[in-house]
């Protein structure tokens, strides 16, 4: 019989070996969810299977209630957080490297920003959703979301600078002007990324609770209020796989953009 | 050259020479000895770091001046104030007092004709090897394929022409400052400052590049002002060895190494010289 040797140092037995961890991890889940649900016994709990058929219904039909399709409202959720992340990246990293390069704007910015920065993105959402606009108002609690985080890595970045790289430029012969663009930039980069990282996660969280609130048709976290509020609760369940999913991905593409970048650059972060 | 004026001179009085310690009111004996024509110079140069509590004086009245072409060392004890030095020559610190100057003009602030190469090579690892290489030429405006071009031929000097877009993190040690090196010279300086370039190297390494560097220089009549701890390398490379005293540095002695380069280390004028520095190193750190 041809015994099956676990070969560590072969990629193809780890990656095996890996997939076949995550597969039994999710199976383990699912079935601890089963358990579960039959123990609470109420429909609140969905069972997996209740759910799945739900799922299958959510993507085949849409929102049976609204005839609106799975797509549409993904492709509202995004948007809404593309331009919200957008608009953090704009502000947020020429922001962040002016305050890193002058010590005293950062030490005026400072006060209000350690103020603003605790306060949850969500709790702005009633404000500036029904104030201003149910358009507006999701894209801002993202904003909110993904600029301090953003700010503060880049912030950071700026004061991990290698100075010694500083002083070759200067001895180059580079002004002040070419060494902020050719050197303090660049350097940064990485740790922009990494803002970038933590900030989407944020981010896609924000535009969830954001659409909880509005009451706009528009959006995944919408769908997941209607269901819940309807007392679908295989639909709302439903709601959340596609929520995590897209969240997965997002910070999949992120974690890849990371990579691409940190490997072009010859740097670490 | 230095080394023709000096063949004559027998070797006991070159030692004798290089015996005589320092009066530090008497610098005119250590202005340059050879009557080559004078590039740096140095006067009466004074750094002093104010704290809260106290002032620490790195640097006092420190006079040297450096021909053009010649390769100068400076060695001294650790912390007596040799890379500070260099420093202000390069304008990265602002001295309190004293000044530079190169040729007629004062030097004011940090500039490419005074390009310096770092101990950490300081290397740019976002860029390709060429493009860091062509660095000081995009600073100063040189057009994109002439740039390259002058870039491929330092890369080819310093024998990396193969490397040029690698990227820094896959060369070795000896590489990157060798790349260091062809960044520095491309932008065609009036002096270059070395700080300890091959101190990060091991040791063989430390050597091989000691001998690219002479050979390097030989095809061009480069300036150049060395900062080392070691003694071997000083003898191995320099016209003249600045030997300092503690902080804050005078100057101790000023050591005069007339041989050809490239020089065999293992020589006996080499060893006895070296053993001489060393000799007088070990005084300075032993005195209180």
């Amino acid at each position: 019989m041809y015994q099956f040797k676990y070969d560590k140092h072969n990629k193809y037995h780890r990656a095996v070996q890996q997939t076949a961890i995550v597969i039994v991890s999710l199976v383990i889940f699912v079935e601890a969810w089963w358990v579960l649900s039959i123990l609470a016994n109420t429909p609140a709990v969905p069972t997996p299977g209740e759910t799945w058929d739900a799922l299958v219904n959510l993507v085949n039909n849409g929102d049976t209630v609204t005839d609106i399709s799975l797509w549409s409202y993904i492709g509202a959720s995004l948007g809404t957080f593309l331009k919200g992340f957008l608009l953090a990246l704009l502000v947020a990293v020429p922001l962040g490297l002016i305050l890193g390069t002058f010590n005293t704007l950062n030490e005026f910015a400072t006060p209000i920003i350690e103020i603003l920065r605790p306060i949850a993105p969500i709790a702005w959402a009633p404000i500036l959703i029904l104030a201003i606009n149910y358009t507006i108002g999701p894209i801002l609690v993202v904003f909110i979301g993904i600029f301090f985080p953003l700010l503060t890595n880049v912030v950071f970045g700026v004061s991990k600078i290698d100075s010694s790289l500083l002083d070759a430029a200067k001895t180059l012969g580079a002004s002040r002007a070419q060494i902020f663009v050719k050197v303090m930039v660049p350097s940064t980069v990485p740790y922009i990324m990494n803002g970038v990282k933590v900030g989407l996660g944020i981010g896609w969280m924000c535009i969830v609770a954001a659409e909880l609130y509005a009451p706009t048709l528009a959006g995944i976290g919408y769908f997941l209020s209607e269901q819940a509020t309807l007392g679908y609760w295989p639909g709302a369940f439903a709601a959340i796989i596609v929520i995590a999913v897209l969240g997965l991905l997002t910070t999949g593409v992120a974690e890849y953009v990371h990579k691409f970048i940190a490997k072009r650059m010859g740097m670490d972060v | 050259m230095t080394a023709e004026e000096t063949e004559n001179k027998s070797l006991d009085e070159l030692q004798i020479e290089q015996l005589e310690h320092s009066d530090p009111h008497r610098t005119e004996q250590y202005k340059s000895i050879s009557k080559g024509e004078k590039l740096v110079s140095i006067q009466n140069l004074s750094m002093v770091y104010k704290t809260d509590e106290s002032e620490t004086v790195a640097i006092q009245d420190f006079n040297l001046d450096v021909m053009k072409g010649e390769l100068v060392s400076i060695i001294g004890p650790s912390g007596c104030g040799k890379t500070t030095i260099l420093r202000a020559i390069a304008g990265l610190l602002k001295p309190t007092g004293g000044r530079i100057m190169i040729g007629n003009k004062e030097c004011i602030g940090s500039g490419p004709d005074r390009s310096m190469v770092f101990q950490d090579f300081a290397l740019f690892p976002w860029r390709s090897v060429r493009k860091n290489v062509e660095f000081g030429l995009e600073i100063a405006g040189v057009p994109k394929e002439e740039r390259k071009e002058r870039a491929m031929r330092y890369l080819k000097a310093v024998g990396l022409e193969n490397f040029a877009n690698s990227r820094v993190h896959e060369l070795s040690g000896g590489m990157k400052q060798r790349v260091g090196i062809a960044r520095a010279m491309i932008t065609k300086p009036d002096v270059i400052l070395m700080d300890e370039p091959f101190g990060s190297l091991d040791a063989q390494t430390r050597n091989i590049m000691q001998a690219s560097l002479v050979n390097m220089l030989a095809k061009t009549d480069t300036t150049v002002i060395f900062v080392t701890h070691s003694v071997d390398e000083a003898v191995y490379l320099s016209d003249r060895i600045v030997v300092l005293t503690k902080r804050p540095a005078h100057i101790k002695e000023i050591v005069k190494v007339p041989w050809l380069r490239p020089r065999d280390r293992s020589s006996p004028e080499c060893t006895a010289m070296r053993k001489e520095i060393l000799g007088e190193l070990e005084k300075e750190n032993v005195m209180n």
